[in-house]
């Protein structure tokens, strides 16, 4: 079962300071042009932080306004300051420097973080502000800082000048610093230090409000997934990680573990991809994914936005958290089984990147572009994009991919901008690589899929992997979020809730459908038939119809790994399919329509094996009939053996399961001699609901009652081959012929349903039951050995006495035809003159009159015969 | 144009000689083709790389741009680059590269 996006949270925080001091532009400027122009010019175009909170993107990202509302203010949104603009957001806050610099003090494990004392003594009135704040009262014991009463102004100064401490500054002002926490690891130095401890604090802030927003106690989450770039790690382990751990410690999040995931941008979508695969494959019920931002990133393009006179855009940390749960029956599914990515063989190329990405997992789900409604790509805001010559980039993705809609011939050219006003958004996130990437919008999506604004959402990250010199490979992930399946939810809930609900359960049912002899366009009909009959019928091949899913495979090989796959996520209840390797053991039992009164027969069975050994097989071919009959809502079905080669023995055997208690009712013979043995008549007639007979027998009676009024090559009558039955196997897949036409496809199909509504595993493991609490296996070793006395009998019988010849003509008839000659040579050893022949009913032995009594006794205890009533 | 690629585009012309050199971008729109073209032709007009001040001179040219569409394989062309291009502004992008090279 798919997990599910149980909530999100997005936070910023505003650090002016920080972006002068560490971000990366800067640092570099100081080092390569220390005196230049930039760096005077720098300060006077920071924005406040009233500035940043009344920034339109960023009460997108926090979730007061929606993207909508951005298409709507025009081109550019820097120059539109929202009045009465909010610090807190449904989805978190904007956190103002002072406030982040005592969260990092709170953050600090190692006691590296210094702040001065009268910086410390304004910073905790936020903290008293923020207690009345109903959102962003999100700190406890854990976060407490009222104790911090911060140090001298000088020791600070000491520890920046001649202790290699970073600085923090706050309205241009030293008033604290991160201390190195190593004399010469450069990963340990305190420009390290700092970069990490502020995605380590973004991240808690982040966690701490998604506990607010999902509603989630703390002590419930299993896992924390921390998808952000930083490098956490001393010089033995440079990059070693678990800031999640670190960051759910802070957070107090006391039963969770947590692991970072590391691949650039793409990261936060590849962490949601194995989030949601550990949710759904059980192995944790609530699992975090979460980032915190990128100092290094602050005022990155600072450069360009001051040459174009727009305020230095690049002042807000990002940090992002997102739960994912069990399926709740509500909250939207991510599906994890069609997700895209980016393999090391696709090709760099935009065209195969954004084919693996968005349309690889649309095919295999078998929907179109359009179907997806609203794409989340890298939603990087162009207000900052645009003037440093990166373009719009959620516009030129969505162009992307549109264009790959007309080159697949999904969409006209001309539809491409209308189709990037519908299925994109204008970007909102700050450039902090991570974060812009296909996240920001989860949250959103959540609201609009569980509003029923729209139904899915794909959600897309790319990163480029060269920058570390690794890989000249580019990256990318996607996932799908689509609106929860209530069905799937029922099914959890089980069939006594789905009773309760009086809600009705609909079967799924894949059909591969490329082998046929009578083309893809007759499967695909038949498909359509029986979705006409109330089924859910998935399809996987390449042709499409209404009322039918089709799941992209290019060939059997294809669709078979469709059909395997569907089956075990239990998105399909059954199978059917043109052929499958059952091991041996399991063998199909066929329906058929018989001709005479067009009443339905079970053939067990049609194709695979029960056993090895022939009597033995028939006996379990008998047992796999009932549990198919049963399942399709036969009570109590009467069995018929066909009369071929072991038919007797096998009777002999089932009769002696019935003996001791196996309730089994063996079929009436309409014929003079009655029994349960069946003859071509009886079969025509229908005159039992199970029919016994070997798979090769039973393939032909198939092919035969499935194709007579045609000629024989389109098999339009019956349902098919049936279901592969076998004690342990636990698969339904039914079972087709490569001529059967459209109408045999339908009804195999519906007979597929009406095992899955009869709950056919249920049934076959009631029946193994039963047949448990009885010696089957004595019986029919019993069975076997009588075949090796068989043997025996035939290597010993050139030597055998012929007894004194005289007139035989008593007949004893119920004998296998393969078992004539040992019968004789059994009889001339106990000194009885006997002959072979046939009778009108079949095979006899033909004996003195006298000795009738007598031979019929010693047959029937070697079990030649049934024992004969006196 | 990233640092490390101006490096890399300056040791070519090294190594090569700058008359064997034609440099192919992909950059998506036309001021930041101009801008790399710009860089490897003119010198860096960012002042912060190794082609600062340094004019290489190199031939210039954008994906796009017929002169090297013609030069490739109309499949593998239809294969890598048909669907970017449907969304580019070639125009744009080929009237930044002429301003370029008009400069040389």
């Amino acid at each position: 079962m798919n997990s599910v996006l149980k909530g999100t949270s997005y936070v910023l925080v505003h650090a002016p300071d920080m972006l002068v001091h560490a971000g990366t532009t800067q640092t570099t400027e100081r080092i390569v042009n220390p005196s230049s122009e930039y760096l005077k010019e720098l300060p006077k175009h920071l924005r406040s932080f009233e500035d940043a909170v009344a920034y339109l993107p960023n009460q997108v990202y926090i979730g007061n306004k929606i993207p909508a509302d951005m298409s709507d203010a025009g081109e550019t949104w820097y120059d539109k300051p929202i009045a009465k603009a909010q610090r807190s957001g449904k989805f978190g806050e904007i956190m103002s420097q002072a406030e982040f610099y005592m969260l990092m003090y709170a953050c600090d494990a190692f006691d590296l973080v210094m702040l001065e004392a009268k910086f410390v003594s304004e910073a905790k009135l936020h903290f008293k502000e923020r207690a009345q704040n109903e959102v962003m009262s999100i700190f406890d014991e854990n976060l407490c800082v009222r104790d911090y009463e911060g140090v001298a102004l000088s020791e600070i100064e000491n520890a920046v000048k001649n202790e290699q401490a970073e600085g923090l500054y706050h309205n241009g002002k030293l008033i604290g610093c991160v201390k190195k926490a190593h004399d010469i690891d450069t990963n340990l130095s305190a420009g390290i230090i700092l970069e990490n401890l502020v995605s380590k604090t973004s991240c808690t802030l982040a966690l701490l409000h998604l506990v607010k927003t999902a509603g989630i106690d703390k002590s419930s989450i299993d896992l924390v997934l921390d998808c952000s770039e930083e490098a956490v790690g001393d010089m033995n382990q440079r990059g070693g990680g678990n800031l999640a751990k670190a960051a759910a410690e802070s957070a107090g999040f006391i039963n969770a573990s947590g692991a970072d995931i590391r691949a650039f941008c793409a990261a936060p979508v590849h962490a949601m991809i194995h989030a949601a695969a550990l949710v759904a494959s059980g192995t944790h019920e609530n699992v975090v994914v979460a980032a915190g931002g990128s100092i290094a990133k602050l005022g990155m393009n600072a450069k360009d936005h001051i040459k174009k006179g727009v305020p230095v855009l690049e002042d807000v940390i990002g940090g992002f958290a997102a739960l994912i749960s069990a399926n709740d029956g509500i909250s939207p599914e991510i599906l994890s089984a069609y997700t895209g990515k980016h393999n090391v063989g696709t090709g760099s190329s935009p065209q195969a990147v954004i084919t693996s990405l968005i349309t690889d997992p649309l095919d295999k789900l078998g929907i179109k572009i359009a179907d997806i409604d609203k794409y989340s790509v890298e939603m990087q805001n162009p207000d900052i994009t645009k003037p440093a010559g990166a373009g719009d980039v959620p516009l030129a993705n969505y162009k992307m991919i549109a264009a790959l809609g007309v080159k697949r011939g999904e969409m006209e050219r001309t539809d491409i901008d209308g189709f990037t006003q519908k299925h994109g958004m204008p970007g909102w996130a700050p450039t902090q690589g991570h974060i812009p990437s296909g996240v920001p919008y989860m949250g959103f999506a959540r609201d609009d899929i569980m509003s029923g604004r729209i139904k899915r959402s794909m959600i897309v990250g790319k990163g480029s992997l060269f920058l570390g010199r690794m890989t000249n490979l580019f990256d990318g992930a996607s996932f799908i979020m689509q609106k929860n399946d209530e069905l799937n939810a029922k099914k959890k809930m089980g069939k006594q809730a789905l009773k309760e609900t009086g809600a009705a359960e609909k079967v799924s049912i894949i059909l591969t459908g490329i082998g046929s002899e009578h083309g893809e366009e007759n499967m695909i009909q038949g498909a359509a038939m029986a979705a006409a009959r109330g089924i859910n019928v998935l399809y996987a091949g390449t042709k499409t119809t209404d009322d039918v899913t089709t799941l992209r495979a290019k060939d059997d090989k294809k669709a078979h790994e469709v059909m395997e796959r569907l089956l075990k996520n239990g998105e399909a209840d059954a199978a059917v399919t043109m052929h499958y390797n059952f091991p041996i053991g399991v063998s199909t039992v066929g329906r058929v329509v018989t001709p005479a009164l067009g009443k339905a027969m079970y053939i067990a069975t049609t194709t695979g094996t029960s056993s090895t050994n022939r009597v033995e097989g028939m006996v379990i071919n008998a047992i796999y009939g009932i549990i198919t009959a049963k399942a399709c809502g036969v009570k109590a079905p009467t069995v018929g053996i066909l009369n071929v080669d072991g038919a007797r023995q096998a009777e002999m055997t089932l009769r002696t399961l019935q003996e001791s208690g196996y309730d089994i009712k063996l079929a009436s013979s309409k014929r003079a001699d009655g029994g349960c043995i069946f003859r071509g008549n009886d079969m025509l007639a229908g005159e039992c609901d199970v029919l016994v007979t070997d798979p090769l027998t039973g393939n032909i009676l198939m092919k035969t009652l499935s194709s007579f009024t045609t000629g024989g090559s389109y098999e339009a009558l019956g349902w098919g081959y049936g279901p592969g039955v076998g004690k342990g196997w636990d698969k339904l897949i039914l079972i087709l012929s490569r001529a059967s036409g459209a109408p045999v496809v339908a009804n195999a199909i519906e007979f597929a349903a009406q095992l899955v509504r009869g709950d056919f595993k249920k049934v076959a493991a009631a029946e193994f039951s039963a047949l448990g609490q009885i010696k089957v296996q004595d019986i029919l070793s019993a069975a076997r050995s009588k075949e090796t006395e068989k043997d025996t009998a035939k290597e010993t019988g050139g030597a055998l006495k012929v007894p004194q010849k005289e007139p035989v003509t008593a007949e004893i008839s119920g004998i296998e035809i393969t078992d004539l000659d040992d019968a004789v040579a059994v009889l001339w050893r106990e000194d009885i003159y006997a002959q072979s022949g046939m009778g009108c009913t079949g095979p006899v032995v033909l004996v003195n009159e006298g000795k009738l009594k007598q031979a019929e006794g010693i047959l029937a205890k070697k079990k030649f015969i049934l024992q004969v009533d006196d | 144009m990233d640092l490390e690629n101006q490096k890399r585009v300056k040791e070519f012309a090294e190594k090569f000689g700058a008359e064997n050199v034609i440099v192919v971008f992909g950059a998506a729109e036309g001021e930041a083709a101009g801008l790399a073209a710009e860089t490897v032709t003119l010198g860096d007009p960012t002042y912060a790389g190794p082609l600062t001040g340094v004019s290489l001179g190199l031939e210039v040219y954008h994906i796009c741009e017929d002169a090297i569409k013609d030069e490739v394989d109309a499949g593998v062309y239809d294969d890598q680059i048909s669907m970017m291009e449907m969304v580019l502004d070639v125009e744009d992008i080929v009237k930044e590269m002429d301003a370029i090279r008009s400069q040389l």
